[in-house]
């Protein structure tokens, strides 16, 4: 047994932990570098680090600032700033002493233990953590590629597609149609598409009352489905149309010139369209070969180490999830898994039970919020869901307005618990 | 702590004699000394396990502050800590059971055994409220 090296005072319970890094004093401290700085890397990063003094953590990221996919909805409508959304690494590298490395990773090599930055410089790990968010299928919908991004937003990463799509609902003239195409399961943040015409509709409603929204969509049925039909009908009557894929065969190609959607039987000329298209994990999860076939990342739901590549943690939107959603609260509740994992790894310190949980704040319209609440179990090798609690039709107004409330309190808790 | 400053001020006690004073005195020391070693490895032995109580209350905590700020900031969503540990285990069994609703607390509760709730009520009760700390 060895003495420890103390940190004083508490961040935000995690501090405390600093108690029990166990590395030996003049021993060189264990290194771990955390590749992505949204929401699943910024966690892991933070909660090593406040965890464990003994510790080497470094952060790369290309990045300055990150600005959430969650929430971006209500910058669509006008309801927040953009610079609301966005959030910045000075606290995790001054309060926690996290090296942030603005500089983007070129490859890893595990066997060496090594992530080489494209500024030149190399890092020795012995834990890295890759947290490479989602990448786009853009050979899925024929005429949709990078270059089209910059005509028919995504808008699925938030940052300038975000701020691209804003300006063009702004332009369009009322009596314009509106259109998203939604992507086949799984993606990122299932009821995201349909939150969207919620709060598109709500801008739409003030200003364009004319205005017309058609999802088209690639799946015939999606989450909370209910729950969203109810409040297109009783919000935005007449405005919303969903045309799932049994009616359309989904989108099959795009005119950016023309603005122009194919659907396998149908066309649609429009003035405003969010291509929302196939997602697999992030670029360089296909690059260091920590994706399979499927195009995620398998995990030991546990620990989140690579089933593929031993060393490298994968947490997020890039995991074989099992029937985790990709959302930033599962990502931070995995990532939060896989810090205690290495903790345990590194430092003797014991991981207590698994827990994971993911809630989704969803927004109808100001003042009427819905959420659901999942709790997870680890089986045969996967994640399933243990217990499910989603917001029913009918509910009381108060209630949808507590629940919005809520929503206000945990973005801005949230964002503290991933960014300090 | 108690018990060692108990047995030091004995052993001064004993030490009025003149005569025996540079005996009694090498005796203390050693004494102090053999205290000293025995309070040391106490200490250490208890902090690892109030260190690894805090490690498992802490990683619980972790779970909590996905919506609560730990550091006594209330933005809409209570602060939970510095509470009442009864009251603390209270709630939560009434969030368990369904008794007070909230389908996210409910969600939580049940995945939590009543020992994490119980490591959990302590290690937030021993949390400083109202700090200012980002």
């Amino acid at each position: 047994m060895t003495w420890t090296r103390r940190k004083f005072g508490c961040f935000a319970g995690v501090g405390c932990l600093a108690a029990l890094g166990r590395v030996a004093r003049g021993q060189a401290h264990a290194r771990v570098v955390v590749v992505g700085g949204g929401v699943g890397g910024a966690t892991v990063a933070r909660y090593l680090a406040a965890s464990a003094a003994t510790l080497d953590v470094t952060l790369v990221e290309p990045k300055e600032r990150y600005t959430t996919c969650f929430f971006s909805n209500f910058y669509l409508a006008g309801l927040r700033s953009f610079e609301s959304l966005s959030h910045g690494y000075e606290r995790l590298a001054q309060q926690y002493g996290i090296k942030v490395i603005h500089d983007t990773v070129t490859t890893i090599d595990p066997v060496v233990k090594t992530v080489a930055l494209q500024g030149g410089g190399k890092l020795n790990y012995d834990r890295a953590v890759v947290a490479p968010g989602i990448a786009f299928e853009f050979d899925a919908i024929e005429g949709y590629d990078e270059a089209a991004t910059h005509v028919l937003p995504h808008a699925w990463n938030a940052g300038p597609q975000t701020k691209l799509l804003r300006q063009q609902l702004e332009n369009m003239e009322d009596g314009g149609v509106f259109a998203i195409a939604a992507p086949p399961d799984p993606f990122r943040c299932p009821p995201g598409p349909y939150e969207r015409a919620c709060l598109v509709a709500y801008y739409f409603k003030q200003f364009k009352p004319r205005a017309k929204i058609i999802i088209l969509d690639a799946k015939d049925t999606f989450f909370e489905q209910d729950l969203f039909q109810d409040a297109w009908n009783r919000h935005y009557p007449g405005m919303i149309e969903w045309l799932p894929g049994q009616f359309t065969g989904g989108v099959k190609s795009v005119d950016v010139k023309a603005r122009v959607i194919k659907t396998a039987g149908e066309t649609f000329k429009v003035s405003v369209a969010n291509i929302i298209p196939p997602q697999m994990a992030g670029e360089l999860a296909q690059r260091v070969g920590l994706s399979d076939k499927s195009g995620w990342c398998p995990i030991d739901p546990i620990t989140f180490e690579s089933k593929l590549q031993p060393g490298i943690h994968v947490v997020g939107d890039a995991i074989s999830s099992g029937e985790m959603p990709k959302s930033a609260f599962a990502t931070n509740s995995q990532a939060k898994t896989c810090a205690f994992a290495i903790l345990a790894s590194l430092t003797g310190v014991e991981q207590t039970t698994l827990h994971l949980f993911n809630t989704c704040f969803t927004i109808l319209a100001p003042n009427d919020a819905v959420s659901d609440a999942i709790n997870f179990k680890p089986e045969a090798g996967s994640i399933k869901i243990k217990d499910i609690f989603v917001s029913q039709v009918g509910e009381s107004d108060e209630l949808r307005r507590d629940v919005a409330r809520a929503a206000d309190g945990w973005y801005a808790a949230f964002t503290h618990d991933v960014f300090g | 702590m108690t018990a060692v400053r108990v047995a030091l001020f004995d052993a001064g006690s004993k030490a009025h004699s003149a005569a025996k004073h540079r005996r009694t005195a090498k005796a203390l020391r050693r004494q102090i000394i053999v205290l000293f070693v025995a309070t040391g490895m106490l200490l250490l032995t208890a902090s690892r396990g109030m260190a690894e109580d805090d490690s498992r209350g802490a990683q619980l905590a972790a779970i909590c502050a996905s919506c609560h700020r730990l550091d006594g900031h209330d933005k809409g969503i209570p602060s939970i800590v510095g509470l009442d540990q009864k009251e603390f285990v209270d709630v939560m069994a009434a969030f368990k059971s369904g008794q007070r609703s909230s389908q996210i607390m409910h969600a939580i509760a049940l995945s939590l055994s009543d020992g994490e709730i119980v490591a959990l009520a302590a290690y937030l009760a021993a949390q400083p409220t109202g700090t200012k700390q980002r």
